[in-house]
């Protein structure tokens, strides 16, 4: 029962902030919402028993990329940037308009569609569990595949990052006159 | 295989007479379990965040040939408690143009992130709230909360003083958390896992058997942890964000009352932490120096208290630095960080792992004394 009561708060709190993204006039909060949004879907990922997945999401989006992105937000106007564009029934002021709505309704739509005729069959050869006091982690098992089959993939992928880093470096080194 | 407390104590018969006494709902009785616990381990660290605060200013007083607070029952111990009822009795003032969402969000947020980590903080061999086989990453991956709360702080009070406290807090944050993780990374490379408990199985016996004596590198790994550590907690010597000579007082200065207080709060208690995942990780936790077949409740007491003794010297060492080094500037802080301390954790990373390989995982005692 307690997995339940965990899956639907992580579900309320990764649903009801990523609302709060939306309709938030300020963009400092709305990345402050984005926090608990994905703090929701680490919480998502820990009831399904993916620890790993889990603690990752929260390592990488809390520790960096919502850093990264006040960090970027405040150093260039912060506060200023409150919306004045109307939302979709013109009332109160929200982040983006009609276009941006209409747009993201379709994506969203076909994601959604995508998604759930995709998950229909694995959801029903995984039924949920409910993982007791002991319940077996993953950490060995993506680590034998990260070396094994997918070396390639992780290789690729830690070059490309490497490549990010030393390109951001160039970037950012001062010029001899 | 994730143990956790309650796992731990369903091998104990006094176990199965509460299932009785719960009309056999495990998961209730894993639940109040878990509360008590909870409630236990948080009013254990807040206290041990007041009694911080006391003994900061004691061992201050103390290096500074001074006597310190005295007059609040005997020796000044409740100086603390009277340093609450202050701080709660007192006006909370919100600066006007203030971000009053962030402003009321960040000292929880701070408190949040601490208190998160003392989950998978390992007490005892047994009394571990759940020994997650991602532990050591889950306290890194949580305890980041603590960086955004310093920034928001920063950010909401819309003051320039602590915009820049809290700039300096974040940008230090992320950078030291590098060569902490790295040096961890190293210790779970000799571990062969990440949750405390099997952290803990390799170091049992005698401090010989430590990881910090394991191997050079291991050595070396401890010192940049414990450095890294102290930024990563703004302490003194990397007391940037907080800097009083330049900043009044950093990213709280527009804080009163207890929400002040819960940012002082959360410092102490997260340099404890930092310092008991230092003992955890290098000194041998709370393993007792013999080795012992039995496992009953009052001998997991003891492994406690070698827990906290191993955490409140390295707590003393903490407050020593900070009372002994003068402060850095910005341009150092960001070199020792960036040319000294992430260079040297990965080359002790490198060389951990070309140890493993070399010695097939043996330690120095192994080697000298044939061990294993």
């Amino acid at each position: 029962m307690f997995a339940q009561v965990l899956f639907l708060m992580s579900a309320f709190l990764t649903i009801g902030c990523a609302i709060a993204v939306m309709v938030t006039k300020n963009i400092m909060h709305s990345c402050i919402f984005l926090l608990g949004s994905l703090i929701g879907v680490a919480g998502l990922y820990a009831t399904l028993g993916a620890d790993f997945v889990a603690v990752t999401q929260i390592m990488v989006y809390v520790g960096g990329i919502v850093i990264l992105m006040l960090f970027a937000v405040m150093l260039t106007g912060g506060k200023d940037f409150v919306s004045r564009a109307q939302n979709l029934l013109g009332l109160a002021p929200a982040m983006g308009n009609k276009w941006t709505y209409g747009t993201g309704l379709f994506v969203g739509a076909v994601f959604l569609l995508t998604n759930v005729s995709l998950l229909m069959n694995v959801s029903k050869a995984y039924p949920v569990k409910n993982f007791g006091n002991e319940f077996p982690s993953t950490v060995s098992a993506i680590g034998k595949l990260l070396v094994k089959e997918h070396v390639l993939a992780f290789e690729l992928s830690s070059v490309l990052l490497l490549g990010a880093l030393v390109g951001a470096a160039i970037i950012a080194r001062p010029r001899k006159q | 295989m994730n143990q956790t407390l309650v796992s731990y104590l369903s091998q104990y018969e006094f176990y199965d007479i509460l299932l009785g006494l719960f009309g056999k709902n495990e998961g209730f009785l894993a639940f109040t379990i878990y509360l008590l616990f909870t409630l236990a381990i948080v009013g254990l660290c807040a206290t041990i965040g007041g009694l911080g605060t006391y003994a900061e200013r004691k061992i201050s007083a103390d290096i500074q040939q001074r006597v310190g607070p005295n007059r609040v029952g005997p020796y000044g111990i409740l100086q603390f408690l009277a340093d609450g009822v202050k701080m709660i009795t007192k006006e909370d003032v919100m600066p006007f143009t203030a971000d009053k969402f962030l402003f009321y969000l960040a000292p929880m947020l701070a408190l949040i992130g601490v208190f998160a980590t003392l989950a998978v903080l390992p007490w005892s061999s047994g009394f571990i709230m759940a020994d997650l086989n991602v532990g050591i990453f889950y306290l890194i991956a949580i305890s980041s909360l603590v960086g955004v709360s310093v920034f928001l702080g920063g950010y909401a009070s819309n003051s320039k003083w602590s915009m820049l406290g809290g700039l300096r807090g974040a940008s230090q944050i992320i950078s030291y958390e590098i060569p902490v993780t790295i040096s961890v990374l190293s210790i779970t490379l000799l571990a062969g896992g990440m949750s405390f408990g099997t952290i803990l199985s390799h170091q049992q016996g005698t401090p010989i058997n430590w990881f910090l004596f394991h191997n050079p590198f291991a050595f070396i790994a401890f010192f940049v942890y414990f450095i890294g550590a102290l930024a990563e907690t703004n302490r003194a010597p990397f007391d940037l964000p907080e800097a009083e000579s330049e900043l009044v007082s950093g990213y709280h200065t527009e804080y009163t009352g207890m929400r002040f207080g819960f940012f002082a709060l959360a410092e102490y208690i997260e340099v404890f932490v930092v310092c008991g995942v230092g003992a955890a990780l290098f000194l041998g936790g709370g393993n007792l120096p013999f080795n012992i077949s039995i496992d009953i409740i009052p001998l997991q007491l003891v492994q406690v208290t070698v827990f906290m003794a191993k955490a409140l010297l390295l707590y003393y060492v903490v407050i020593w630095v900070r009372w002994t080094f003068p402060r850095l500037r910005v341009d150092q802080l960001m070199s020792i960080c960036w040319k000294y301390l992430t260079p040297i954790a990965i080359f002790n990373l490198v060389g951990n792992a070309v140890w493993m390989v070399m010695f097939n995982g043996k330690s120095i005692a192994d080697l000298v004394f044939g061990g294993h």
